[in-house]
């Protein structure tokens, strides 16, 4: 045989297996693909999911426990620690016969880079050069400054006239003409939005993502942020979602089925849709604050201390333990062009038609809304809102937009932004308040999906009112202390 | 469908309840019954060893591959020509053991238990075979008709590490192949391979 146990677990093995044979004669076992060698060594290991699903009789149930408890008895230690054991040996020893390495093994750039990346002296100030170069230089200043206003003055000066114009010519009444064209058309407004702002600043953002996922840094980053983690009384594991949650909270809320309890997921999720800014959000805040690098310090300032404040107080509130935090650190590799391009692609993909029916959502109702009058008293009831953040009328709708998806609220700062109605005070509370919003429906549908109704219901109006009152609070702050950019 | 023993998953062709629109059920009836009487091949591993490069490379789709582990938490499915039939590659989520400790480690373990195979993959990172091999072993015990991948191949040159893999199959008494997936290396052997378990009727496993 391949592998043999020590004594005591093949005794106990070939004892499991007859009590199963016996259950098989009267019904036959639910998951019969595995072997009953395999499934009486699963039983010995406590496995409480495949205990249920096998739906033993009790008698049966009562006398496989009592096996388990000889069997550890008489190894002096859990039947688990001992099989994995003899697996570990048997593995190890069949490795160093067929498996040779050389015998001198050079220092590779990889290894000297990796210790570079994990110890906090050097790991920081690498964090810092990637957030610098990659974030702030490729997709702030290039994606959504030069692509922005490249595509936007295209858009503005070739597509949005014309549209204007066939929408003129098309439809005799006014009403139809302001649907698709016009302030707040469709093709002038939600495709506008989506193809001018909301795409370069994703894509860059997206494609310095994609580079670092296949670099093997996130790992290290996470590795590194354990530490920080441990601080305030988080598990170190909760960073793989939190991570990837700079990409998408969404995916990165489904990713939090990878750590082991509830409390631990509950936690995530909620630090995720309140405090991990998405690509999209990244993207657009970039955007809004490049010119500005204050505001831009303050916003990350601020939000990483909610971040911090917040985790500590979950810690705190929902208790259990910690669980051990370990992570497969896979090797630096030279990302492939390839595979980074045709990730980018397929996220952009995926990302772009999502949001296009959104916005054309948006835009239908928000059309309908002006038709009817129900917009401007929407943007009535919004505008105290609005004034107590210390934010002009116009930006009222801004918000109205914000509920449907955040980054389509953003992409309305962005354009009013251009034509010069905010200043940066103005900006840095609007773009706090967009952070710390919800990202999107799609967010609240994975939260119900993954979190349940009632969890849901509990972080959702626990964030939405915070997202303003930490608006308010960073209004006061700058007129407090009279900053301005 | 004759499932052996298993009283869960037995999907049935939903004829029974055409209406006036079966039309159109019947346009794409077929496509959605035919999974089901593919052929399985399940790639199962642990995180990061590259089961979505592989499965990329099997069935040509894309799911989404990176340097992280845990990219994968949910099954997905593809088709791949092997030999001149159709036959479903199943990707699953990353599992150290078949005991399983995360959410994601049971998706892939109940997929194992409830779903009957032709053939499992288990791909491993060929670098760190003594980490994987335990895996391998469960496998074997299992029942289950195992082909042990040692992914990375091309990492394991450029570490100039030697593996045996004649020995290393004697020893382990299934089949063994190496490959690089992400450059498509040795994908068209390993293609060749799974053929051979295809033809091979699916309740049989060598154990």
């Amino acid at each position: 045989m391949l592998l043999s146990y020590p004594q005591p677990i093949e005794l106990a093995i070939a004892q499991i297996e007859s009590v199963l044979v016996k259950e098989e004669e009267q019904a036959p076992l639910p998951d019969a693909s595995l072997s009953l060698r395999s499934l009486a060594l699963l039983l010995l290991q406590n496995d409480s999911a495949l205990w249920q699903r096998l739906r033993l009789s009790d008698r049966a149930s009562q006398f496989i426990r009592t096996i388990i408890e000889e069997t550890a008895q008489q190894l002096g230690e859990s039947p688990m620690a001992a099989i994995t054991r003899a697996r570990q040996q048997r593995a190890s020893m069949l490795e160093q016969t067929v498996l040779s390495e050389p015998s001198v093994t050079r220092m590779t750039w990889a290894e000297r880079l990796h210790q570079l990346t994990v110890h906090p002296l050097t790991g920081f100030p690498i964090l810092l050069f990637i957030l610098y170069f990659g974030i702030y230089q490729f997709v702030g200043q290039f994606g959504a400054g030069v692509l922005v206003d490249a595509i936007e003055t295209t858009f503005e000066t070739y597509i949005s006239p014309v549209v204007n114009h066939a929408a003129a010519w098309l439809f005799p009444w006014k009403p139809l003409q302001d649907l698709v064209a016009n302030e707040y058309g469709i093709i002038t407004l939600g495709i506008r939005y989506a193809v001018a702002i909301v795409l370069p600043v994703v894509s860059t953002y997206f494609l310095m993502f994609s580079l670092l996922e296949d670099s093997g840094y996130l790992p290290r980053l996470s590795l590194m942020l354990d530490r920080l983690f441990k601080l305030i009384g988080l598990s170190g594991r909760a960073v793989i979602p939190m991570v990837l949650g700079l990409g998408c909270d969404t995916m990165a809320t489904i990713v939090t089925r990878t750590l082991e309890t509830k409390r631990e997921r509950v936690i995530a999720t909620f630090l995720l849709s309140l405090a991990i800014p998405c690509a999209a959000q990244w993207g657009v805040i970039l955007g809004l604050l490049a010119q500005k690098p204050a505001a831009l310090m303050i916003w990350a300032g601020f939000i990483t201390t909610i971040f911090l404040v917040m985790g500590f107080l979950t810690a705190k509130l929902l208790p259990g333990h910690k669980a051990d935090f370990f992570i497969e650190v896979p090797p630096l590799r030279l990302p492939r062009l390839q595979n980074i391009l045709v990730k980018t692609y397929v996220r952009m993909k995926w990302y772009f038609w999502e949001i296009i029916p959104l916005f054309i959502w948006a835009s239908v109702l928000i059309w309908v809304g002006r038709l009817t009058g129900l917009f401007d008293l929407i943007i009535q009831g919004l505008q105290p809102i609005t004034l107590w953040l210390g934010l002009p009328p116009a930006a009222a709708p801004i918000f109205l937009y914000g509920f449907f998806r955040r980054d389509y609220g953003a992409a309305g700062l962005f354009d009013l932004q251009q034509t010069g109605a905010l200043d940066g005070a103005q900006l840095l509370v609007a773009a706090v308040v967009l952070t710390l919003f919800l990202p999107c429906i799609a967010q609240l549908q994975v939260m119900l999906k993954e979190r349940g109704f009632k969890t849901t219901l509990v972080m959702v109006s626990f964030i939405i009112p915070f997202a303003f009152v930490m608006g308010y609070v960073m209004n006061m702050f700058t007129q407090v202390l009279g900053v301005s950019f | 469908m004759d499932c052996h023993q298993c009283r869960s998953h037995c999907q049935t062709a939903q004829s029974p309840k055409s209406r006036w629109w079966h039309w159109r059920q019947k346009k794409t009836a077929p496509s959605l019954v035919l999974p089901d009487t593919l052929s399985k091949i399940a790639l199962v591993g642990m995180p990061n060893v590259g089961k979505s490069a592989l499965f990329n490379a099997l069935t040509g789709r894309y799911v989404t591959v990176s340097n992280y582990p845990g990219t994968t938490v949910e099954v997905s499915r593809g088709q791949a020509t092997i030999g001149d039939r159709p036959v479903l590659i199943v990707d699953t989520p990353g599992m150290y053991s078949l005991l399983p400790i995360t959410e994601e480690e049971r998706v892939a373990r109940d997929m194992l238990l409830s779903t009957p195979v032709s053939l499992v993959i288990h791909v491993v990172d060929a670098k760190n075979l003594g980490r994987m091999l335990p895996l391998t072993f469960q496998l074997i015990e299992a029942g289950l008709p195992v082909l042990l991948v040692l992914n990375m191949m091309d990492e394991v040159r450029q570490l100039q590490i030697q593996i045996q893999i004649d020995h290393l199959q004697q020893e382990l008494g299934i089949p063994v192949m190496a490959t690089a997936a992400a450059t498509h290396f040795g994908i068209r052997e390993l293609k060749a391979k799974i053929a051979t378990y295809v033809d091979a009727p699916v309740l049989s496993p060598a154990y």
